[in-house]
């Protein structure tokens, strides 16, 4: 979008604002409600995520909406305070996975809803619809969960990624083989397992990328067919490689299906390190946790760091009264995603599009204020939070420990995971 | 209709009849024309775009599946074909979605002949599997070839808009007169076909199978031509779809969902009539829109429960077509 | 790829082949009694592994146990589908054909819906069970033993088919309405309630072959159309209506699939199976031992 085209719709939403919907007009002095739109799968086969996501969202809003004591973005006061203490208001779409249907939804939310920023959308394909939509329209999208790189490489002007992306995640992958190599460690091959929707082909594609750069020998690389009924001949492959790291990038169903099947076939794979996705997933873990002991992922986010701020264990556990479950690597990005935005649009005293868009841009927060292990928030240009530094995390004694990078690592990493 | 073996239809009589379907479908289709103009909602012109597009599709798929009684599960073949050739030979090469949309169509209608030689031999679920299963090996394929953009799909860079790019950021309307343009052809062919000797002998054979007997060749090109032509229509709606959603990945314009929303409307509203596709898609796809927007976000299923429920109630209820509800007279003696 | 590889690959496709011709079988049996295809048939298999998951979340009998148990639900499951739906679909003068489909692709929407709506969409599995995770070596190549209770059952169910299909009074009214369905009503055969008793045992075999994967797949509200699409191209591949041709062509895509996933990339498996659908159609328009 142009400048001439930002404009136009800087007007055209006063314009709409003041004389197709007088209402609106006289909120917008004193607005008693900011509308933020929610684009999740809702049915279909990620649903569970989408539903996740709600009990997530909806802890946020009760953190935003009313006063919690907590030293956390958008905790203090009732409301956005500085718009009079209006209340935040979330309006909830399912996308069902299909980019047509999200930039849809994205459309009514916005022209319909008059939302003020909408944050989504697990399928970073959908979120690439959604994203043009909102570029569009000057209106900001808070990109909470969706890690393809590609998505920030567009000159978008209203995308914003407050957590890693997939680059960053697997450079921190490499960097801890590396500093476990320096402590003398055998690390020669990966696996590359991944599968083949755009996720698993993002990842693998930068992990490709990074071990060759890195002198790691890949081992194998595997892209499957997701949602398989069966992956043993796959897996027989995996086995016959035995590489010194398996690198999965793998969905809930497939994770749980590729453990299962790697214990049947009598592999056991000398380490695992996963891009997260099924593998930050309790279920999966419920599942076939017995078979992943010493398991790593890596996450955005890690429970251990209530022991140094305390309010993540409040936040957690009103989470979890909501859902029954954790926080884990989705949620707490959804989570941490919508106060970062209460927090801008409060900064920016106002609900129009582009003001929001630049009090966002104009965001710079210290890690210790969120419940995340980033070292702040502040994003570049290109919309991207470069400060969001990922974690390692291993499953041991059947909860997560943070074992890199060593700042905020409590524990060292058992390596192999079986020897 | 008449279940008698003639190679020929009659001469004349079905003309002023035929004129008074023109005469109705200009009406309806100026009518249509007018609505965004009276809707501004964008929410509800993307719907209308929808509808318009499913209807204009399936009346493709009516050609092949309803005229000629091939049912095709796997028209998402064509309609990715389309989308691809589209999109790839405007981000790629340059070349404006218009041509992308002739070459889309061209090369699906080449496929469907390259494919319709063999598969016509096959009879029904014969068939019908045969199809899914050729789009199904279409969809892996694209997933899995890299020029194409593999997994990660195609993104249409912003640009100003334009009706050479056929890029409009916000402005739905003219999205509504493509899609619109698309389906008042693919009715006027239809009703071109219905009324040639073609439409003729296809009534002649599904009415008495024996009939096909005595014209087994020249019913076998005529299968071949509507194969043909039903894949040029459909690509050119995948064409108009890759470029109304400026993005598109191989889930999101070859999967099986696709074939069946293809197929859907023409069951619904009336399968191998004039209107039928059109009727169907008025419901099928508002119906479809609305519950998810309004009662999907809840993530409870209750919209699949709608959606579902509610299909299996129109089949049954009505399996000749929600069309048969406006038709005053009967044709019992048409079946025989 | 090693002797031994290759032995597994072809042992772990045997298997699944065994279990994917006993989710196709009752699709092929329903189909070959009326000329039917089940849509939903993919949804029955779901509605069974979560009838397992269930009985074993509040009762804790092992699911080797339930699999009766399953079949006897899925019978109910399938009769009931044709009562209250196929009846009607029987019933259409016009384009039975596809009636016939779509009303059975509404019915398999509203039953996903229906479980995400009861069940919610969360992935669930059996934990520990006897058979869960335990693996039986055969001189380096690994048989799990839930697929091998999985081809068990199979064969058994098979075994049990043909001798009802052939010695018992029910499988020869079902055999003689196949043949002949004006017939049998002039020699007092209700055809409707053999129709309806068609449909309960078609439905009652995909609920021991959703039994037996219940014990070690993953279960959710969607996970019928991970095995819908190759139920029916393996009924195709046999040929509609042909029991044998089921078992065979079962088999035949489990051994095809294993294959393609280790020799071509895995990511093309699937194009393996399609291929060889293709290729026997294209020679034999009526599958492998289809009558047409």
């Amino acid at each position: 979008m142009n400048r001439r085209e930002l404009l136009l719709a800087g007007a055209s939403t006063v314009a709409a604002a003041a004389v197709a919907y007088p209402r609106n007009a006289a909120l917008a002095q004193a607005p008693k409600e900011v509308t933020i739109g929610v684009i999740y799968p809702m049915s279909g086969a990620s649903a569970q995520v989408g539903i996740d996501a709600r009990h997530a969202f909806e802890t946020a809003l009760d953190i935003i909406n009313n006063d919690h004591a907590l030293d956390l973005v958008a905790a203090k006061g009732a409301g956005l305070t500085a718009l009079g203490g209006a209340k935040v208001r979330l309006v909830f779409a399912d996308h069902q996975a299909d980019p047509q249907k999200g930039r849809a939804e994205a459309e009514r939310l916005i022209t319909q809803e008059k939302v003020s920023a909408i944050i989504g959308c697990y399928q970073s394909s959908v979120s690439a619809t959604v994203s043009a939509v909102t570029e569009r329209y000057g209106v900001p999208f808070l990109c909470a969960d969706s890690s393809s790189p590609s998505l920030q490489k567009r000159g978008m002007k209203f995308f914003f990624r407050p957590a890693a992306q997939d680059e960053m995640f697997s450079a921190a992958m490499f960097d801890f083989f590396d500093a476990q190599k320096k402590k003398g460690k055998k690390i020669d091959t990966v696996a590359l397992f991944f599968e083949d929707t755009i996720f698993g082909v993002d990842s693998s594609n930068t992990q490709r990328k990074l071990a060759n750069d890195r002198g790691y020998k890949i081992a194998a690389d595997i892209k499957y067919k997701t949602n398989s009924p069966s992956l043993t001949a796959e897996v027989q492959q995996l086995k016959s490689a035995d590489a010194d790291v398996l690198m999965p990038s793998s969905y809930t169903t497939d994770a749980m299906l590729l453990v299962k099947t790697t214990a049947e076939l009598g592999y056991k794979p000398k380490n695992l390190v996963a891009q997260a996705s099924g593998f930050s997933e309790q279920v999966t873990y419920d599942a076939v946790g017995d078979k992943l002991k010493g398991a790593i992922t890596r996450a955005s986010f890690s429970l251990d760091l209530a022991a140094k701020r305390p309010f993540i264990a409040k936040v957690n556990e009103m989470f979890k009264a909501r859902s029954n479950r954790d926080l884990n690597d989705n949620t707490s990005r959804q989570f941490m995603g919508m106060l970062l935005l209460a927090e801008a649009i409060d900064r920016a005293g106002s609900l129009e599009g582009p003001k929001v868009r630049d009090a966002i841009a104009a965001t710079d927060i210290p890690g210790t204020s969120t419940i995340m292990p980033w070292s702040r928030v502040k994003y570049g240009a290109d919309g991207q939070n470069a400060d969001a530094s990922p974690v390692l995390l291993q499953y041991v004694g059947n909860k997560f420990v943070t074992i890199f990078p060593s700042d905020v690592a409590i524990a060292d990493a058992i390596w192999p995971m079986n020897g | 209709m008449t279940t008698d073996v003639l190679p020929f239809p009659p001469a004349t009589g079905l003309l002023p009849r035929r004129r008074n379907q023109l005469l109705v479908a200009a009406a309806v289709f100026a009518a249509i024309a007018l609505i965004p103009f009276l809707v501004r909602d964008v929410y509800l012109q993307n719907v209308l775009v929808l509808t318009l597009l499913y209807a204009a599709v399936s009346q493709s798929w009516n050609i092949l599946g309803g005229y000629c009684g091939q049912i095709s599960l796997g028209h998402a073949l064509y309609f990715g074909i389309g989308a691809y050739a589209t999109s790839v030979l405007f981000v790629t090469y340059g070349v404006v979605p218009w041509g992308g949309m002739l070459v889309g169509g061209v090369l699906s209608a080449a496929i469907a002949l390259l494919l319709g030689y063999p598969c016509f031999r096959l009879k029904g679920h014969y068939f019908s599997i045969a199809t899914i299963v050729i789009a199904e090996i279409g969809l892996v394929l694209v997933h899995n070839w890299d020029f194409v953009g593999g997994a990660l799909g195609i993104q249409w860079p912003f640009g100003s808009d334009s009706w050479w790019t056929l890029q409009f950021a916000r402005d739905k309307v003219p999205y509504v007169h493509l899609a619109l343009g698309l389906l008042a052809i693919t009715w006027f062919v239809t009703f071109l076909i219905e009324g040639s000797r073609w439409g003729y002998w296809w009534r002649a054979v599904k009415d008495n199978p024996e009939a096909a007997e005595s014209l087994g060749v020249e019913i076998f090109h005529s299968k071949m031509a509507a194969a043909a032509v039903s894949a040029f229509f459909t690509a050119v709606g995948g064409s108009f779809y890759a470029s109304f959603l400026a993005y598109i990945d191989p889930e999101s314009v070859m999967s099986f969902r696709f074939s069946l929303l293809f197929a859907l409307p023409a069951v619904l509203g009336g399968i191998g009539t004039l209107w039928g596709p059109v009727v169907g898609a008025a419901i099928l796809i508002p119906l479809t829109e609305i519950t998810r927007s309004y009662l999907g976000g809840s993530g409870s299923g209750i919209d699949l429960i709608i959606y579902g429920g509610l299909i299996m109630l129109v089949s049954l209820a009505k399996p000749e077509g929600l069309l048969s509800l406006f038709r005053r007279k009967p044709k019992a003696e048409a079946r025989s | 790829m090693t002797t031994q590889a290759l032995l597994q690959v072809l042992a772990s496709g045997l298997l699944m082949g065994l279990i994917y011709a006993l989710i196709a079988v009752g699709l092929s049996l329903i189909f070959g009694l009326m000329d039917v295809v089940n849509f939903a048939h993919g949804e029955f298999l779901m509605t069974a592994m979560y009838v397992v998951f269930g009985m074993f979340l509040f009762t804790a009998i092992d699911p080797v146990l339930l699999v009766p148990v399953a079949a006897a639900a899925l019978f109910v499951v399938g009769a009931a589908a044709y009562l209250g739906v196929v009846r009607f679909a029987m019933r259409a003068k016009a384009n039975q054909g596809m009636v016939q489909i779509f009303a059975t692709f509404g019915l398999a929407t509203l039953m996903q819906g229906a479980a995400q709506y009861f069940l919610t969409p969360d992935y669930r599995s059996i934990g520990n069970s006897w058979l869960g995770g335990k693996t039986l070596n055969l001189a380096g190549v690994f048989l799990p033993w839930p697929q091998i209770f999985g081809g068990l059952v199979s064969i058994a169910a098979f075994g049990g088919l043909y001798l009802l299909m052939s010695r018992t009074d029910f499988g020869k009214a079902l055999e003689a309405t196949r043949e002949d369905q004006g017939a049998v009503a002039l020699v007092g055969i209700d055809r409707n309630r053999v129709f309806a008793l068609g449909w309960g045992l078609g439905a009652a075999l995909v609920g021991l072959a959703g039994a037996v994967l219940a014990i070690f797949y993953y279960i959710h509200p969607q996970v019928g159309a991970t095995f819908g699409l190759i139920a029916y191209v393996t009924v195709a591949l046999g040929g509609f209506g042909s029991v044998f041709g089921a078992l065979a062509a079962g088999v035949i895509v489990g051994l095809v699939e294993a294959l393609t996933a280790a020799l071509l990339p895995p990511a093309m498996k699937s194009i393996g199976i399609y291929t060889l659908y293709l290729g026997i159609v294209f020679i034999r328009p009526s599958g492998l031992f289809g009558k047409l």
